[in-house]
C-alpha cells in the first residue's frame, strides 16, 4: 500500500541571466531583458519512487542535488513542471520550525496561529496545548510575547507545534538539529515515536542522522536519482559519487597550474581504500599530484567541513615549517592519523597545494568521508588520550611534596 | 535504481484516506469546486489569521482600536471643510458630514482591502515559501479584518444618524447585498492583483495613486446625480460607482439602491470573483518559484 508515490516527475526552473555590468539604461531595455530567453534548468529529472505506508526513506545527495525541489514538491509549495504525484493521507512537512510565528503575538497565541497554518484544527490545537508548551517547555512564558523570548526557546516552540502534528506522512528537512543536546534527544526520540504511526521522509546529506532513522535511502545527483535500496548500499553510493572529482576539461587556466592534485583517497590502518571510517580509528590519506615544473617550498592542505559548512579540522604539511619539494612528473603525499579525533558525521574535503602563501591547486569540495560512531565520547571531537590508576597514597604523597617547606626555593 | 512499471501506476489501489494529486498547473474550471472544499478543511486558519490581523495591528499603540476609526474621521473632516464651507457641493438635503461619511465608509473598506492585500503574497513570502496552505487565505483575511473595521466604523456612522435625526426604512436592508457585492468585488481584485504582484512588484508601488484617483472617480465627495447624462454609461462601468451609491440611498434617502447601476455592478463583481479565483488557483503553484 503506498503512501506517496511520484510519477516521473521534473522541474524546470527557468533562471533569466543576472545582468553583468551597469543595469540596462531606460525602460525599453529594461522591458526587453524582462523577456529575454531565460536559461533552463533542470532542478528534477524523471524523478520515480513509491512510498509504503510505515516506510522510512532517507533521500540523500551533494548540494544540488535537488533534494530541496523535491521538499517543496512533496510538501505542495510548488508543482512540478511534469508527471504526478500522488499523497495519501495527511501529510505534515517539518521544513521550517516557527513557520508563521509573530513576535507581537505570546506564546499560546502563536501556537494557534503557527498550528493552523501547518493544518490543525483549533480544536485538535486546544486538546494538544498542554502536551505542545510541556513539550517546547516554555510553560512559564506562554503569555509573554515571542519577541521577548529567546531564540531557542522561540525554536524549541516552534519544534514543538510541528512535533504534534500526527500526520500521515512525516516530511523531515534538516529541523533536527535544533535546540541543546537536550532537546535534540527529546526531537529525535519524537520523531521516531511518530516513526511508528506514520510514513517518515528524512532529506538531509547528514548520512549519520539518515542511517539511524530510514530503512531504504535515495541517493540524488543533479537531479536525478541514482540509487534506491537500503541504507548501506546508499552510502558506497554517495561516497562514490562525491570521490575524487577533478575539474574535467582541463582550461587553459588548469593548464597553467605548476602543480596540481590529481586525486585523493581515503585508506585505513592496514592501507585498503575506506570511505566510511569511525571515531578513534587510524586514517591515511594520500594525495597524488602532479607537477608541471620543480615547485619548491609547497605545502599541501586537507580541509574537513562539516554539513553545517563550518570548517572542522586540516591536516596540513605545514606542521612546523616543513616544507615538500615537487620535481616534475607525478608523485604522492600520504598524511597519517593515528586515532581520528571527528565525532560522527558527514565531511567534505578540500584540498590545496600551496607555495608561499598561495593556492597553487584548490579542489573544493572534491571529496566527502562518512565519520561513524567509535570510541563512545561525548563533546565536539575525541580527543586521543590514555589513563592509568593510581593509589590513594601516591596522591598523598604528591601533596605532602608540594607542602613541604622545605621545597620551597 | 527502482523503475516503476506504467500498469503498476495505474493499479496500485490506495487505501480510503484521502488523496491530494500534485500536478502541473493547468487551467481547468472544474478545480474551483475542489479548491473551494479545500478552503472550508481550512476554515480555522481563516479565522485565526484574521484574528491575527486584528490584534497585531494595533499592538503597542496608544489610541489602538481607535485607530479603524481616524482614517474616515479624518476624511470626513477634510472633505466636510472643503465641500460644505469653503464651496458647496449638492449634499441631497442632508448635513455634508453625514453625506460624505455615508460613502466614505464603504469606500475605506474597499481602499483597505485593495492596499493591504495587494502586497499580501510579497509581505507573506516567508511562509509561501516554506508551507502549504491555500493561498487565497491571505487576502481573504484581509478582506475580513477590513470588514471588521467597517463595522466598528459603522458605530460612528449610527451616531450621526441619531444626532441629525435621520430615521432608517426598511431599505435598508438592502445593505446586505451592496456590501455583498461590495465584498465580492474587492475580493475579486484582491486575488487578482496580489497574484500579479508576485512578478511584478508595480502593483504595490502604483496602489496609493490608483486608489487616490479611484476614489474621485467614484461618487463619494459628490453625489452620482451630479455626473452628467451623456457619461454616465461610462461612468456605470466602475462598478463603486453603482455599490457607494447606493449604500448612500437606502442609508440617507429612504429610497432603493440605484437599481440599473447596481444591478451592473453586481453581474461585474459575481462573474470576476470566479475567474479572478481560478486565476489565482492557476498561479499559486509557481507562486513560490517567483516570489
Amino acid at each position: 500500500m503506498s503512501s506517496l508515490r511520484l510519477d516521473h516527475v521534473s522541474k524546470r526552473y527557468l533562471i533569466r541571466q543576472a545582468h553583468v555590468g551597469p543595469a540596462p539604461q531606460g525602460l525599453v531595455a529594461r522591458v526587453r531583458q524582462r523577456f529575454a530567453p531565460a536559461h533552463v534548468f533542470w532542478a528534477l529529472r524523471d524523478v520515480s519512487f513509491e512510498v509504503a505506508r510505515g516506510e522510512a526513506l532517507g533521500i540523500i545527495g551533494p548540494n544540488g542535488a535537488g533534494k530541496s525541489t523535491l521538499l517543496k514538491l512533496l510538501a505542495g509549495i510548488t508543482a512540478p513542471t511534469s508527471g504526478e504525484i500522488s499523497i495519501s493521507g495527511k501529510l505534515s512537512a517539518l521544513l521550517e520550525v516557527g513557520s508563521g510565528f509573530h513576535p507581537e503575538l505570546s506564546g499560546v497565541e502563536n501556537i494557534y496561529l503557527s498550528g493552523t497554518i501547518l493544518g490543525m484544527q483549533r480544536k485538535e490545537i486546544a486538546a494538544k496545548l498542554d502536551a505542545i508548551i510541556d513539550f517546547a517547555g516554555v510553560r512559564a512564558f506562554v503569555d509573554v510575547p515571542v519577541k521577548r523570548y529567546s531564540s531557542g526557546m522561540v525554536v524549541r516552540l516552534g519544534f514543538s507545534v510541528a512535533a504534534h502534528l500526527d500526520p500521515d506522512i512525516l516530511l523531515l528537512d534538516e529541523v533536527l538539529a535544533v535546540g541543546d543536546a537536550a532537546f535534540q534527544k527529546k526531537c529525535i526520540d519524537r520523531v521516531l515515536e511518530l516513526k511508528r504511526r506514520s510514513t517518515v521522509v528524512f532529506i538531509s546529506h547528514d548520512l549519520a542522522a539518515v542511517q539511524q532513522l530510514c530503512d531504504r535511502v535515495i541517493v540524488m545527483n543533479q537531479g536525478e536519482m541514482i540509487y534506491d535500496g537500503a541504507t548501506a548500499g546508499a552510502m558506497a553510493a554517495y561516497s562514490a559519487l562525491a570521490r575524487f572529482r577533478s575539474s574535467p576539461p582541463r582550461t587553459a587556466q588548469s593548464l597553467a597550474k605548476t602543480a596540481e592534485v590529481v586525486s585523493l583517497e581515503f585508506l585505513d590502518g592496514v592501507g585498503e581504500p575506506v570511505h566510511i571510517v569511525k571515531t578513534g580509528d587510524a586514517l591515511r590519506i594520500r594525495i597524488e599530484y602532479k607537477a608541471r615544473i620543480a615547485v619548491a617550498d609547497a605545502s599541501f592542505n586537507v580541509f574537513f567541513y562539516g554539513a553545517d559548512g563550518a570548517l572542522y579540522c586540516q591536516f596540513t604539511t605545514w606542521l612546523s615549517g616543513e616544507t615538500a619539494h615537487l620535481a616534475p612528473g607525478n608523485g604522492i603525499v600520504e598524511f597519517s592519523c593515528e586515532e581520528l579525533g571527528l565525532q560522527p558525521g558527514t565531511y567534505l574535503i578540500d584540498t590545496t597545494i600551496e607555495q608561499h602563501g598561495n593556492n597553487l591547486d584548490w579542489q573544493s569540495r572534491c571529496s566527502t568521508i562518512q565519520v561513524n560512531a567509535g570510541k563512545p565520547v561525548k563533546g565536539l571531537f575525541y580527543h586521543p588520550h590514555t589513563w592509568r590508576e593510581t593509589s590513594a597514597s601516591s596522591i598523598l604523597s604528591e601533596e605532602n611534596v608540594t607542602v613541604d617547606p622545605g621545597n620551597k626555593v | 535504481m527502482r523503475a516503476l512499471p506504467a500498469e503498476q501506476v495505474l493499479s496500485t489501489p490506495f487505501s480510503g484516506r484521502p488523496t491530494k494529486n500534485i500536478r502541473p498547473p493547468s487551467f481547468e474550471p472544474w478545480r474551483l469546486w475542489s479548491a473551494g472544499r479545500e478552503l472550508l478543511r481550512y476554515r480555522d486558519l481563516v479565522v485565526t489569521l484574521s484574528l491575527h490581523r486584528l490584534s497585531v495591528r494595533y499592538k503597542q499603540s496608544v489610541l489602538g482600536w481607535a485607530w479603524a476609526l481616524v482614517q474616515p474621521l479624518a476624511l470626513m473632516l477634510i472633505y466636510t471643510i472643503i465641500f460644505s464651507v469653503v464651496t458647496k457641493m449638492p449634499d441631497e438635503g442632508v448635513p455634508y458630514a453625514v453625506f460624505v461619511y455615508a460613502a466614505l465608509l464603504p469606500w475605506t473598506y474597499f481602499a483597505t482591502i485593495m492596499t493591504n492585500s495587494a502586497t499580501c503574497l510579497v509581505t507573506h513570502s516567508q511562509l509561501v515559501t516554506k508551507v502549504y496552505f491555500p493561498r487565497e487565505i491571505l487576502p481573504l483575511t484581509y478582506v475580513v479584518a477590513a470588514f471588521v473595521d467597517f463595522l466598528v466604523g459603522a458605530i460612528v456612522l449610527a451616531g450621526m444618524l441619531v444626532y441629525y435625526h435621520l430615521s432608517l426604512t426598511l431599505y435598508v436592508w438592502y445593505l446586505i447585498p451592496i456590501m455583498a457585492v461590495l465584498s465580492a468585488f474587492g475580493l475579486a481584485l484582491a486575488l487578482f492583483l496580489s497574484v500579479l504582484q508576485v512578478r511584478m512588484r508595480d502593483i504595490g508601488l502604483a496602489m496609493p495613486l490608483v486608489m487616490q484617483i479611484w476614489m474621485f472617480a467614484t461618487p463619494v465627495v459628490y453625489p452620482l446625480s451630479a455626473v452628467p447624462a451623456r457619461l454616465r454609461f461610462y461612468y456605470d462601468l466602475n462598478p463603486l460607482a453603482g455599490t457607494i451609491e447606493s449604500f448612500r440611498r437606502v442609508l440617507l434617502q429612504s429610497k432603493p439602491p440605484e437599481y440599473s447601476s447596481f444591478i451592473e455592478a453586481s453581474v461585474i463583481a459575481f462573474v470576476l470573483l470566479p475567474l479572478a479565483y481560478l486565476f489565482f488557483k492557476y498561479r499559486e503553484a509557481s507562486m513560490a518559484d517567483y516570489i
